[in-house]
Parts: C-alpha cells; structure tokens; sequence
C-alpha cells in the first residue's frame, strides 16, 4: 500500500519531468527552427550577398541525367 | 402579594413556555438551514477549500507546406533578479561579470546592468526586472551568467513565463496566417488560418482539475479520477510555401511603394490542385509604409474590369455567337447603348479587328457590342451562363470574411438596359480576387474549377490525423474547344506584340493572362476622384501550367502610371521568373556506351594472371605495360620502365624466386 503509493508519487514526478523537458525541447525546436527559417528566405539571403556582388539568376540550373546501363 | 404556590406555578409555565418557543424556532431554523438552503451552503463551504481549476491546453502549431513555423505558441520569459537574497560576497565577485554577460547578449553598456543591479541592491528590491519577453535560447544562456547559475536563493534569479503565439515570418502574410484573440465574455476574434482551424484543431481540449486549498493560499491537486486531461491543440499544415511567399511579398511591396498605391494582393495557386502557395495583402499607412492591413484577396470583393472580359469571352463561346476570327467594327472607340458610351482606351479606336485581337488589346467596345448586340433580347442567357460557371457563388474559403460576388439577374435592382454592355468588360459585376484567380485557374486547368484551398494536413506530433485532397467545383465549366481557343487568347495578350501585356514578354519563359485597367469611384464623374485598379490574372508557363496567380493593386498614383501591364504585370512576371528560375530543367544524356570486346577479353586475360599466386617472376613479355607495372607492384616489386607499349624485356627473368627480387627493369616498345 505505501509502497504503491510512493510509486505513484515518483510517476508523477516523472510525468512531471518529462513534461517540462517536452515544453523546453519544443521552445528550442520553434528558436532553432525560426532563426534558420528567416536566415533561409530568399530576401534574406538576397542582402547577404549582395556585399560580395551576388544575385540570383535569371535561369533555371540544369540538371544533367546521366543514363547508366543498370 | 404573598409568594402562593400557583403564582410560582404561573410563572414557571411562562417561562417554560418561552424556553419551548425559542427551542422550537431553533430546531425551525436549523431544518431551514439544513434541508432548504443546505445545497447552497454545502457548495459555498466547499468552494472555499476546494476549487476546479481549468489547465490551459497548448495551442497546436500552424506550418508551412515545408514544415517552416508559420504561427506557433511558445513560453516567453521575464527575468527578475532578488536583491536581498543573494551574499554580499557573491554579489561584490559576480556583479561585474553578469553586467558584462548581459550587456553583450542585449547590446547594451554592461555600465547600464551594473548601475541597475547595485540600486536594485542599495534600496533592497526583491523583484527588480532584468530583461522582459525573453526567448527560450537567451532564457537558457541568461541562467549560465554568472551570479544567476547560482540559482533562485543565491544567485536571486527569478523567471516567470507565460505562453504567447509568436508569428515568426513577421508581418509577412500576416492577414492569411492570422490569429485567434477571445475577450472576456467569451467572444472570438478569428482572422486567417489561425484563426478558422482554431475551433476545430489548433485550440486543443481544456482540462480539469479538482485542488485543494492548503496553508499559504496555495493550492494542491486532489484525487486522481476527477482530472480532465487537457488535450493539446493539434498542428495544421497550410499550404503555404514560404519561399514563394516571400517573393510575392517583396515584389508587392516594391511594386507598390513605386507607385504610391492605395494598397494590393498577390495570390499564387498552384493549377492542378488548387493550392494557394503565397497570398500577400498590403496596404498603405498614413505615413506611406505598408503593413498587411487587410485581407484583400478574401475579402474585397470589387468590380474587376478588363479581366472580366475572359468570362465574358467563354461564355460567348459557349453559346456559339461568335468566334475568335469574327470580325468587330470597333467604331472609333466609341459605342452607345442608350446614354451610355463605351469607351475604348485607344482614341480613334482600332477599327475593324478581329476577336482576338480584341481580346489581346482589350478593346471595351468590341466586347460590350458582341455581349450587348447578341444578348440583349434574352440577357438571361448570358447571366445564366456566369451563374452556371459558378461565378455568383462564394467559393466558401475556410477564412472568414469572403467578399461576396455579385452577378445581377435581368430584373434584379440595378439591373438596366446599359448592364449587358457594361458587365461584358467587368463592370456591374463584382469578385474579388481569389474568385477571379479561380476562374482563371480553371482555364489554366484545362475548364476544371478546383476550390482554392490553404489546409493540407492536420497532425498531431508526426502523426498526419487527416489529410485534405483537392476539391472539385465544376469538373468542367466550358467546352474544352473553348478552353484551348482562350488559351491561346491568353497567350497573345502576352506573346503578339500589340497585346497590352507584350511589355512582360520574356524569351525565356512563358506566361499567359489578362491585364484590367479598372475605373474607381467614377460615379461623381470627379476627376480629382477618380481612380484606378490595376490588374494582372493569369498563370504559367504558357503551356501545361503549374502555377495561376493575380495581381490586384489599387489606386495607384496617375501621375507613375496605371495601366495593369505596367503596375502588376511586373509583380506577376517576377512571380513567373521565380518560378521559372527554381524549377531546373533536366537534360537527359545517354551514356550507355557499347560494350567493347577486344577490351573485354584484355582485361578478362589480366584479372585471371592477377588471381594466381606466384612465389616466382611471372613471364610479362607481350602484356601491355600497364599490366605489367600492376602486377609486378602487386607483388612488391619495385618497377621500373624505359619507353611504352608492351613489354619486350625484363630485367629479371620468369622463375626467380620474388624474395630475391627488389627490382625489375622493363623495357617497352
């Protein structure tokens, strides 16, 4: 009986712990992810290098397919 | 008086019944209060020790078609600092050093922290704000610093946090992504996406939970089987494509500040399945910046001129009473229909021309003469083929607030002998945007009407919980011989070089639309007053397209311009380039050589004397030098060669034993 219930009480704790470092990873995920989101916009990238005289291009690349034997 | 035994008798009677009165209203007033007001005292009693508290469920998070945060709900943190708390020691050796860490982390002198930190100290502050809204990252560095690792009852660090829905593309498609505020009473402000799929996926379930109250006005959770679990909201995919979106937003803005316009909307679709991929709203602030005010593409519904005249022309088609080649005398650009004139933008007009010419210089007259002159002794036909391609309705987009589309029946207020002439270039008539764009969509997606649509997929963690497929309005809304004749109408207003659009041509790629020059406020006949939405509908390429889009600017500045071509087509052609310019063209190369048998049978002839195992020389005169060197290193002997070609000598000859040998000399030829 005392035992099942100290049982219970650390599975508390530990849904507790395990919720906390849910909230935490998820913060870090929505930082990590919204800085490389904004670093990654083509308006973004645009001004960064611009300084080193870089623009996008005004064509599609081309793909080259290869057709092996196999 | 004497003191008779009856006199005391009377007396105790008296007071004996008094005593009976008073128990009697005692035990009424304990039944009244037990029995009859018991329920509420019960429940007054309980609520002061024991309380449902609710448990806010996290809000689901709203993603980008390539899983990019559009909206999400995170913990924001406020940083406090108790003064009382911490050491004298411990403050006089870390104060230095955390003013430093945090003037380099906010950008401020590390004098300001210092200063902040010794009067937080001085008046003996127990709650002095450090830094305000802190994300989760800088929350994480922030408890390193010196002092504050030293945690709450050293260090005096105190965090609170609170969760608040971050947007992190900024005000970029802000109008579309949205948000959900409710106010006290329980009402809901929904805009956008986050809005609309609020209620049904992102909000999530409350839970319940029954607590306690226990010394120090806390409260302690009670039980196990009164808890409601609160259930967190699920996420929602959109169809957004962040990269698109941004495009479409620079380029509106660019195109908009350039011509001081009122304001304006961009929207991408993609043609096949009618996915929106980038939908841009801005309008203009009294300073002169640009925010997305509104959502113009949903909901502003307005006459859409010269680009109304495709629907004019299918419907036409349709009911056979002209064809592309039939000729139209255009009149000097000038036609009357009772007190009204038709006005074409050309002066003198442009003669006698044919349809599609018409239609790739938008001519208003051709187009109010061959609608008003073939429809006016039964003008219902007309209307009712509009109505039967749907474009009375409202698409019923999830966001609230679509504009409302009008498309007057004969009969119907406002209806006069002039609207046949009038709506056949797009007056009369009302659509907004979006409704426009699915129209021509329809004709890009060879007369299928799909609905535009912003939700892809709901899920919960990484699990899709439903997925959402296209939809279909109408499988067909015209012939298909009509489709393909507009197609190539489209393209000529483009590609010939009298099309109002010629001025977007671009040899690289192909783009295929309608420009619309459409007056505003025109009814006062106010030139002061009057003004002007420029307009571009159309997809690409030209053939087999992959995208539609529209743009839709108002009130542009006259004096910079306004016709559509030059203020949207040039958003709109940034739009095809882009497009054009990440899509990567494949060429494919066969390199399947044929198999050569000489080389074969050489190689087949080495590889069976590398197989052996030798303890001596091998014989290599006649093999090929190359074969020759490999096999001899092979076997650790050093190599060396005179000349080329075969071998015709060696140094070494065949049978010596290898542990003899450190060198060979070959002699080729």
């Amino acid at each position: 009986m005392i035992s099942s219930s100290h049982n219970a009480d650390k599975k508390v704790l530990e849904i507790a712990e395990l919720n906390e470092e849910v909230r935490k990873l998820k913060s870090e995920f929505f930082e990590a992810r919204s800085s490389v989101q904004q670093l990654k916009l083509e308006s973004t990238l645009r001004e960064v290098v611009a300084e080193k005289g870089l623009v996008p291009s005004q064509n599609p690349p081309r793909k080259i397919k290869v057709k092996s034997a196999e | 008086m004497a003191i008779t035994e009856k006199n005391i008798m009377n007396r105790l009677y008296l007071v004996a019944g008094g005593l009976l009165v008073l128990a009697i209203a005692v035990v009424v007033k304990l039944v009244d209060i037990q029995m009859v007001q018991g329920e509420k005292y019960k429940e007054l009693a309980l609520s002061k020790t024991e309380k449902m508290f609710t448990i806010e469920p996290n809000r689901g998070n709203l993603y980008s078609e390539d899983g990019s945060l559009l909206a999400a709900s995170v913990p924001k943190y406020d940083i406090r600092f108790d003064a009382q708390t911490v050491s004298q020691e411990n403050f006089e050796n870390n104060v230095a050093a955390l003013s430093d860490s945090l003037g380099k982390l906010f950008e401020r002198p590390s004098s300001y922290y210092r200063q902040l930190f010794r009067k937080a100290r001085a008046n003996g502050n127990r709650y002095k704000l450090v830094a305000r809204n802190v994300g989760y990252l800088d929350y994480v560095r922030i408890k390193q610093f010196p002092l504050f690792n030293l945690g709450p009852y050293k260090g005096g660090f105190i965090e609170t946090h609170r969760v608040v829905r971050e947007y992190p593309l900024g005000k970029m498609a802000a109008r579309s992504i949205g948000y959900e505020r409710v106010d006290e009473n329980g009402y809901y402000t929904r805009v956008g996406l986050d809005g609309a799929f609020g209620e049904t996926y992102l909000r999530g379930k409350e839970g319940k939970r029954l607590k306690q109250k226990i010394a120090k006005g806390q409260w302690k959770p009670v039980g196990l089987d009164n808890i409601v679990e609160p259930k967190d909201g699920l996420d929602v995919v959109s169809t957004i494509d962040v990269n698109i979106q941004d495009i479409a937003h620079h380029e509106l803005l660019k195109q908009l500040e350039k011509y001081k316009a009122d304001h304006g909307c961009v929207v991408v679709m993609e043609t096949e399945t009618g996915e929106i991929k980038a939908i841009s709203n801005l309008g203009r602030t009294s300073e002169g910046k640009y925010y997305e005010k509104l959502n113009y593409a949903v909901g502003e519904s307005h006459e859409p001129g010269s680009t109304f005249k495709l629907m004019s022309m299918v419907a036409a088609l349709e009911d056979k009473v002209v064809d592309t080649s039939t000729v139209i005398d255009t009149e000097k650009g000038r036609y009357r229909i009772y007190d009204g004139v038709v006005k074409d933008t050309k002066w003198g007009g442009y003669g006698k021309i044919t349809l599609s010419k018409a239609f790739a210089v938008s001519s208003n007259v051709a187009f109010a003469k061959i609608i008003n002159e073939n429809y006016k002794e039964q003008p219902e036909k007309f209307v009712n083929r509009l109505m039967n391609m749907g474009l009375h309705k409202k698409l019923g987009l999830p966001i609230i607030g679509e504009g409302d589309p009008v498309i007057r029946y004969p009969g119907d207020k406002g209806w006069s002998g002039i609207s046949l002439g009038w709506m056949s270039h797009g007056y009369e008539v009302s659509l907004t945007p979006i409704q426009t764009l699915a129209f021509y969509n329809a004709i890009a997606n060879n007369g299928e009407y799909v609905k535009p649509r912003m939700i892809q997929e709901v899920r919960e963690g990484n699990k899709v919980v439903q997925r959402f497929d296209k939809e279909v309005l109408n499988s067909s809304i015209c012939s298909k011989e009509t489709v393909k004749k507009v197609q190539q109408l489209l393209k000529d207003v483009v590609e010939k070089d009298y099309g109002t659009g010629h001025r977007m041509y671009s040899k690289n790629f192909s783009m295929a639309g309608k420009t619309g020059t459409t007056q505003k406020n025109y009814v006062e006949k106010n030139p002061d007053k009057l003004a002007y939405i420029s307009s571009f509908a159309g997809y690409f390429p030209a053939d087999n397209p992959k995208y539609s889009c529209i743009v839709v600017i108002h009130e542009p500045d006259k004096q910079e311009g306004y016709y559509g071509a030059d203020v949207s087509g040039p958003v709109f052609k940034s739009m095809a380039q882009k497009i054009h310019a990440i899509s990567p063209m494949v060429d494919e190369v066969d390199n399947r050589i044929k198999e050569d048998v000489e080389l074969d049978k050489d190689y087949q002839q080495y590889y069976a004397q590398v197989q052996k195992k030798y303890s001596t020389v091998p014989n290599v005169k006649g093999m090929s030098g190359m074969d020759a060197i490999s096999l001899l290193e092979n076997l650790g002997i050093e190599v060396e060669v005179h000349g080329n070609g075969k071998v015709k000598n060696q140094s070494v000859n065949q049978g010596t034993n290898i542990k003899q040998v450190k060198k060979i000399v070959l002699e080729l030829s």
